[in-house]
């Protein structure tokens, strides 16, 4: 075998054994969905606490298989749509986690984070290549990986964020009467549930600037444009604007209840907009995007 | 120190009972105008910007009234983004202003008065003269948690506050965003960009073709730029990129999943993916060289506020048919008729320069390019056929003629850009960060307190505001705790009121 074939067999090696991992990882993250759920449905403390620990499992054999595709790539692992997606599904488990460990048997916005975590897993799963590649020339820039980094940071902020205030406009007028009081909230310490969605955003805000700064910055460096209306570059513009009416409307008195949640719950739908739904807009109305390399 | 007080001798009252400017100065205008700049955002993702209308109509495009009447191709550009954004700015400016005011006042007239409702009530130690206690706390408060004192009120109740203000950091970064926005303004009236092909070894003078929209108005015409510019060498660089061998359907990627099979990579000889394109470049003024870079995408040359980006490459090929003495000229990536050959034969990009391999080796590449034969049939349908690889001193042969490289140039394409709006927006926006950092992720304090004196016992009553993420009000509950305890040793625990 001549040294060219065996690299490429060890290659194809630790992909195929990192592609069953992600496919594990998926399979975990799908098992805490259910327990999630039956949670939901059952009320039990048990399940949801399982699902925690099951959760945490995940997480570390996930955070494994980062390592071993940061390794395999020589590179920071998010230069394709499949590696984003893998890392996206690890960090709003791993913020949603860090943030759940300070409550006492709180466990509801674990099934959309982990929804959305299975989600993501499989999406890259099933429809992604997961081969390994060089970086293409645009990419080789220290800009490039703050401006991901970023950015997905401030994506898990907001998943938890949004989770948390689901949670709280699905349930607190039950918690008010003191119904539903099984799934961990009472009326001591409902507002605080709520206020660390607020936390959360305020949190992710100067992330999600800084993303785009550095986006900007990269562009700057790269193409001699900062800015240039390109379909996933506005569409960060529109969650970094929701986001801000968000924080503000925070400070107005009629719209600090329902209609600031809203606005929570808008901002993370275009935070995946400008994740996922540009890439699959631009496609369909045929609209040329510098992002393309990331679909 | 005078601007300011000529700021206050103005009617400020007279003018901020104004409905108008009342309006200007509301947080809820601010919400106001961000949805409907997100709904211009939004606007501009779904309709192509910068497209040609013909180009959108023959794309299938839709809506070609609302398209044609509000100008939707090029909604950034619109008066009615333009002055929503103007809007937007001024609400800004008049927001940032009249948040000043108050900070100015604020600070000169502390805190006095500000509601005194303590959350917190500790005991001190009983042997205290009640002056003294309050200059022992104070001394707690100042040396062991490095507190601040901001005012002292008639009632003895005072205010210490610890960490950056998060006022004032929220105003410098909101004045930093204004400051951004005149930024976008200088780029949006001033900046101007174009491109340019250079030849190894040719020097070449630089004349743009673009003007800023400010000359454009005043129907100033373009110089050219007041030095040359040579490439000295344009360097080309691939990787081997093996291609993998995995399923694009749901079941087969399932049975990898299981272990059924397995992936596998792939070398084909012509598998080559970029690595870097650079052009060794030389700014020459007069006869003189000034300055010299390679540069590439990501790394450019900035000379006299014009920067010039590594953007793409030209091939230029002529093509010998036969031994026959006229050449037939052609770009890569372009059509060429040749008489007597069916269809079009159209060459792919020339591989030049250097391969790093996939096992570690360096090759430098025999320059060669795909040919491809493109037939169109009567349906308008296109047919492409590989006709293979052709070296360039090599040759192939379609419709019994030989075809071959005679001679081969190859371009570099910088694109150039002259933006002053640029370090005004860096800097800005460096400062928008920092302010906003402190501002979400530093931590604040303000104490209030008040010593009183109740059944022959001294109590420090105590008040506690926070912000900032990092900000502990449990942690500095604590700290106050042992610092009295371990200062006065008072007799109990805290008690919450």
């Amino acid at each position: 075998m001549s040294n060219l074939e065996t690299i490429l067999s060890r290659d194809a090696y630790i992909l195929s054994i990192e592609v069953r991992l992600f496919w594990l990882v998926a399979l975990l993250y799908g098992i805490c969905l259910i327990l999630y759920l039956i949670h939901l449905t059952t009320k039990k403390t048990g399940a949801g606490r399982l699902a925690t620990n099951m959760l945490w499992v995940a997480v570390i054999t996930h955070a494994g298989l980062i390592l071993l595709r940061t390794f395999e790539g020589q590179r920071a692992p998010f230069q394709t749509l499949y590696e984003s997606l893998s890392w996206f599904a690890w960090s709003a488990s791993i913020t949603y986690l860090y943030v759940e460990r300070k409550w006492k048997d709180i466990f509801l916005p674990g099934i959309l984070v982990t929804s959305l975590a299975v989600g993501a897993s499989l999406y890259a799963l099933l429809t992604r290549s997961p081969a390994v590649e060089p970086l293409s020339p645009p990419l080789q820039s220290y800009w490039f990986e703050w401006h991901v980094i970023l950015a997905f940071l401030s994506y898990a902020v907001f998943v938890v964020s949004c989770s948390i205030e689901i949670v709280y406009l699905a349930i607190n007028s039950s918690v008010k009467k003191g119904l539903r009081l099984e799934y961990g909230l009472n009326r001591g310490n409902l507002e605080t549930f709520h206020r660390t969605s607020f936390r959360l955003a305020l949190f992710g805000f100067p992330l999600l600037t800084f993303g785009i700064f550095s986006g900007a910055a990269w562009a700057n460096e790269a193409w001699g444009r900062y800015w240039g209306w390109d379909p996933k570059e506005t569409w960060s513009l529109i969650t970094w604007t929701v986001f801000a009416i968000y924080l503000h409307s925070m400070s107005i008195q009629k719209w600090k209840e329902l209609p600031a949640s809203l606005f929570n719950i808008l901002g993370f739908i275009c935070m995946l907009m400008t994740f996922i739904g540009v890439n699959w807009l631009a496609r369909l109305l045929g609209i040329p995007s510098l992002h393309l390399y990331a679909m | 120190m005078t601007i300011f007080r000529k700021i206050k001798s103005i009617n400020w009252p007279g003018i901020r009972e104004n409905k108008l400017y009342r309006n200007l100065a509301s947080l809820k205008t601010s919400c106001i105008l961000l949805c409907i700049l997100a709904c211009f955002y939004i606007i501009g993702t779904i309709f192509p910007q910068g497209a040609q209308f013909n180009d959108y109509i023959k794309s299938g495009g839709g809506f070609i009234t609302f398209v044609i009447f509000f100008d939707l191709l090029n909604i950034f550009n619109t008066p009615a983004f333009l002055i929503i954004a103007l809007v937007l700015f001024i609400n800004l400016a008049i927001c940032t202003f009249e948040r000043f005011l108050t900070l100015w006042s604020r600070s000169k007239a502390a805190a006095a008065d500000w509601q005194f409702t303590p959350s917190y009530t500790f005991p001190l130690d009983i042997k205290h003269e009640l002056k003294s206690a309050e200059e022992s706390v104070k001394e707690i408060f100042k040396k062991e948690l490095r507190f601040k004192e901001k005012a002292c009120q008639t009632y003895g109740i005072y205010t210490m506050e610890k960490g950056w203000s998060y006022r004032w950091l929220t105003w410098i970064y909101h004045i930093a965003i204004l400051f951004c926005f005149l930024g976008f303004l200088m780029t949006y009236l001033f900046s101007f960009e174009d491109e340019i092909a250079l030849y190894p070894g040719e020097v070449t003078v630089i004349k743009p073709t673009a003007a800023s929209r400010w000359n454009k108005s005043w129907g100033n015409k373009s110089q050219p730029l007041g030095f040359k510019l040579e490439l000295a060498e344009f360097i080309t660089e691939y990787n081997q990129l093996p291609k993998l061998e995995y399923p694009a359907d749901k079941l087969s990627r399932l049975a990898f999943a299981m272990g059924w099979k397995d992936p596998k990579y792939t070398l084909k000889e012509e598998s080559y993916f970029p690595k870097d394109w650079k052009s060794r470049l030389k700014v020459i003024k007069g006869k003189r060289t000034v300055l010299e870079k390679t540069i590439e995408v990501n790394d450019p040359l900035s000379y006299q506020d014009i920067t010039f980006y590594q953007a793409a490459y030209k091939q230029n090929l002529k093509i010998q048919i036969d031994d026959n003495p006229i050449l037939f000229e052609t770009e890569t990536g372009k059509e060429l008729i040749i008489p007597g050959v069916d269809g079009m034969l159209k060459f792919d990009t020339m591989m030049t320069g250097t391969l790093f391999k996939k096992e570690g080796g360096i090759e430098k590449i025999r320059p060669f390019t795909e040919v491809t034969l493109v037939k169109k049939e009567g349906s308008g349908k296109t047919e492409a056929e590989n006709i293979g690889k052709l070296e360039q001193d090599g040759a192939i042969y379609i419709d019994n003629k030989r075809i071959s490289i005679k001679e081969f140039k190859e371009a570099s394409i910088l694109s150039y850009r002259y933006d002053p709006g640029v370090p005004l927006l860096w800097w800005s926006g460096v400062v928008v960060l920092l302010a906003m950092s402190l501002r979400v992720f530093g931590a604040w304090y303000r104490i209030t307190y008040r010593i009183e004196e109740k059944d022959g016992a001294s109590y420090l009553l105590l008040k506690v505001n926070t912000k900032g993420l990092i900000a502990d009000h449990e942690r500095l509950i604590k700290k106050v705790k042992h610092a009295l305890i371990s200062a006065a040793e008072p007799i109990d625990h805290d008690t919450p009121v």
